[in-house]
């Protein structure tokens, strides 16, 4: 499992543009065309507001990345789905040992680069250790500590050795991109093995995507892909309605959908995000170290009105840091819901009954700010008084994230699958059960998936039950398209925008 | 007791107050009345979830609400007593530590004020923001007094250098010499002879200087620099607003005119002070 790092939990602003918050992804359920009466040559324009910084993942080219290559011109031995499972891809077929620590994957064969080379089990070793390198700035990068040797025995035969059992390994491969061992220049240019390969990228206004036409798998039902990169939602809103792009991935404010969702030239369709937004208190520190404390404080923030607020009538209520899409979900939202009066009785028990006051560091931009105003009002009907500290993105990261000197922050976490974090003592809100962490860790050496998938449930009850943050809402997904786009992916997995199946009617 | 006689005589070779004197004097006079008022009674309570998301205007809430149904009028009525507060306290701020540094310099040998004049220029070319950035930093987080502060610090430059100016013009004529070999001190020269000299000019723009801090205090408010939450400023008020600018316009809106109306009030107000001030008008 992955303890993520630096720029990949945290939400949009935290690199204005640069960060991806919602995730996007793929499905191709958005919309199966009626019979061939789509263009299979037309060039589709997706806008966004996540361009790339540079255009190598193991260099800190933010999540933009994911959203443009992940699965288009790159691909991994293995891919998330849209439903949060794990498909094989470029791995055909996978053999487990005995004891889980030797992994076989037989390689898909016929498949080649974009410069035209074949894939060999050499490419794959070198693209996982480019990963696991010391100077790789990957986010999967202590995900993978486990591997402790890669072998090719022949062209088509990888495998992999590990130090402990790890039940997510190929979870975790599916963030591999497989590069070419011949590839220079990372950062600017790409030799995958995905449908597309690059055409061109004019930084700072879009990069485009053109079908490889020796790709081994089914064809793209289009002929390229243009991303085109905005730093402003309402520009962004605007492309769209003068036809400029054909589908915005991700939407940020419900408000500007009004003007798409009464026009019949569009589609909004809402998928599942895996973007929190956390009232996170530093555990550590009294009072919040108090069980007591946390559960008072979680009942009397009325999380509906909230998203309400925020999003109008999209998004999601969630009771635990566990957003549907992953495998150990569990409804609860009834755990410490919405109840001022016991929450007044639990802050009496817990020796706090005039309240207290705390210091609140809230990110500087939507929607931190307002919501921590709501907080502000919801916490002083109960006696808590909350003292709002605005702070910058960077300082964010490092007066919160690095050192740790906070009371309590709002923050958005934009990962699938990443309760793990609560078995990690040393996270930034310090949650330390013992249970957890080794509940988190059992599971990971799980043999099955249903018992990892057991063991994670049972960790994420008892997460729950101990009110380690607040967890407000799940933010939505919405895509809007033009009425002639159909087959986009719908759902936010880890910023993935799978496109080779969009289809753009004659 | 002359003076009070000949006063109203005085005022009428000048002619009318000038219009914009007068509609300035009601634009601020009007938005000081507001914040006043704001310290004792407000519509509704300004953290009070008053109403329902975004609501229109109606006559319970007359520039209807914001996203978590706060009351729009009441915070843009808490926001006049911020953006006068935040200005005052910069002027106040920058005319101090102006003046001082502007006359230091006048008063100092060559050399000496070379270097003022470089270290002024020097402080000019710092924007807001980096001082006040500089300064939230090296204090407990963003706060109302990290913004006058910022924001006095970087206005009191532009006071210093045209003081300076003003300062050493003054001291070249005839008669400072003459109070000078007649033993006068430095301190009653500097009072009795440069600072009611120049203080028309100066007050003309320190009134200038209080619209642009107007503006200035809107901005760091908008990037999470000055007044943090829940005090409602006008600046942030906008940040807010911008979310839902395509459905709810005014809550942009509504916080921008008030902004608009008590900087061109200001503005008036300067030019209205500056044309009284002006000899050409006395013998108009």
């Amino acid at each position: 499992m992955s303890n993520l790092r630096g720029g990949e939990i945290l939400g949009k602003g935290m690199k204005a543009a640069a960060m991806a918050t919602a995730m996007m992804l793929v499905t191709l359920a958005g919309g199966q065309a009626a019979a061939a009466d789509f263009d299979p040559d037309a060039t589709i324009n997706i806008g966004s507001l996540y361009e790339p910084q540079n255009l190598d993942n193991t260099a800190g080219a933010g999540q933009g990345l994911n959203e443009a290559f992940n699965g288009n011109v790159y691909e991994a031995l293995f891919s998330l789905a849209d439903d949060g499972t794990v498909q094989p891809a470029l791995a055909k077929d996978t053999k487990i040992s005995e004891d889980g620590l030797t992994y076989t994957f037989a390689l898909q064969p016929g498949v080649t680069f974009h410069s035209g080379k074949a894939l060999t089990s050499k490419d794959v070793k070198f693209s996982i250790e480019r990963v696991t390198s010391a100077d790789s700035k990957s986010s999967r990068k202590n995900s993978l500590k486990p591997i402790t040797s890669i072998e090719t025995p022949d062209d088509s035969t990888v495998v992999i050795k590990l130090s402990s059992r790890s039940i997510s390994l190929p979870y975790n491969l599916s963030y591999v991109s497989i590069v070419s061992e011949t590839a220079k220049d990372l950062t600017s240019k790409e030799d995958g093995t995905g449908p597309y390969k690059l055409a061109s990228w004019r930084r700072g206004s879009a990069l485009a995507l053109a079908r490889f036409d020796g790709y081994w798998g089914a064809k793209p039902s289009n002929g390229d892909v243009v991303f085109h990169y905005f730093t402003e939602a309402t520009a962004l809103n605007n492309a769209l309605l003068t036809g400029a792009v054909d589908i915005i991935t991700s939407v940020q404010s419900p408000d500007s959908l009004a003007q798409f969702k009464d026009n019949k030239d569009f589609t909004v369709a809402e998928g599942k995000s895996t973007t929190k937004l956390l009232l996170a208190y530093n555990d550590r520190v009294a009072p919040f170290d108090n069980v007591k404390v946390r559960k008072a404080l979680a009942r009397a923030v009325d999380d509906a009105k909230l998203l309400k607020a925020v999003w109008g009538d999209y998004g999601t209520l969630i009771g635990s840091f566990v957003p549907p899409t992953d495998p150990w979900y569990v409804d609860l939202t009834k755990t410490d819901a919405y109840d001022p009066e016991s929450a007044k009785a639990l802050l009496k028990e817990a020796g706090y009954p005039d309240g207290f006051s705390f210091t609140l560091d809230t990110p500087n931009y939507d929607p931190h700010p307002i919501a921590a105003q709501f907080l502000q009002s919801e916490l002083a009907k109960v006696g808590v008084k909350v003292k709002i500290n605005i702070i910058t993105a960077n300082e964010w990261y490092t007066k919160v994230y690095k050192a740790h000197d906070f009371q309590a922050t709002l923050q958005e976490h934009v990962n699938h699958r990443d309760i793990v974090f609560y078995g990690n003592p040393d996270f930034y809100w310090g949650y330390n059960n013992p249970e957890v962490v080794d509940l988190i860790k059992q599971a990971e050496a799980s043999t099955t998936t249903d018992e990892q998938t057991a063991k994670l449930k049972k960790a994420n009850e008892i997460i729950a039950e101990d009110a380690a943050s607040n967890w407000l809402y799940l933010y939505p997904q919405i895509v809007v398209s033009a009425k002639s786009v159909t087959g986009y992916p719908l759902n936010g997995l880890n910023a993935q925008f799978y496109v080779s199946g969009i289809k753009k009617a004659d | 007791m002359s003076d009070l006689v000949s006063l109203p005589a005085t005022t009428r070779t000048r002619g009318p107050l000038p219009r914009a004197l007068l509609v300035g004097l009601f634009i601020v006079g009007l938005q000081l009345v507001i914040a006043l008022m704001t310290l004792v009674w407000t519509p509704y309570d300004p953290s009070a979830l008053a109403g329902q998301r975004l609501e229109a205007p109606s006559l319970i809430h007359l520039a209807g609400t914001d996203r978590l149904g706060r009351d729009l009028f009441t915070l843009i009525m808490i926001g006049a007593r911020i953006a006068l507060t935040v200005g005052c306290g910069a002027i106040l701020i920058g005319g101090l530590i102006g003046v001082t540094i502007g006359l230091a310099a006048a008063f100092a040998a060559r050399t000496l004020d070379d270097v003022f004049a470089a270290g002024l220029d020097i402080l000019i070319a710092f924007p807001t923001l980096l001082i006040a950035m500089l300064i939230v930093a090296s204090s407990d987080g963003a706060s109302l007094w990290t913004a006058t502060l910022a924001i006095g610090v970087a206005n009191s430059a532009i006071v210093a250098r045209l003081t300076r100016i003003l300062g050493k013009r003054v001291l070249a004529l005839d008669y400072i010499t003459a109070a000078r070999i007649s033993g006068s001190s430095w301190l009653s020269i500097v009072f009795r002879h440069v600072l009611p000299n120049i203080w028309p000019t100066l007050m003309v723009n320190l009134a200038l200087q209080f619209g642009l801090a107007v503006i200035a205090e809107a901005s760091l408010s908008y990037l999470g620099l000055g007044t943090p939450p829940p005090n409602a400023s006008w600046g942030r008020l906008l940040q807010e607003a911008q979310a839902t600018v395509q459905t709810a316009p005014l809550g942009a809106i509504a916080p921008g005119l008030a902004l608009v109306a008590l900087v061109i009030g200001i503005n008036l107000l300067a030019d209205g002070l500056r044309d009284l001030s002006d000899p050409a008008r006395r013998s108009a």
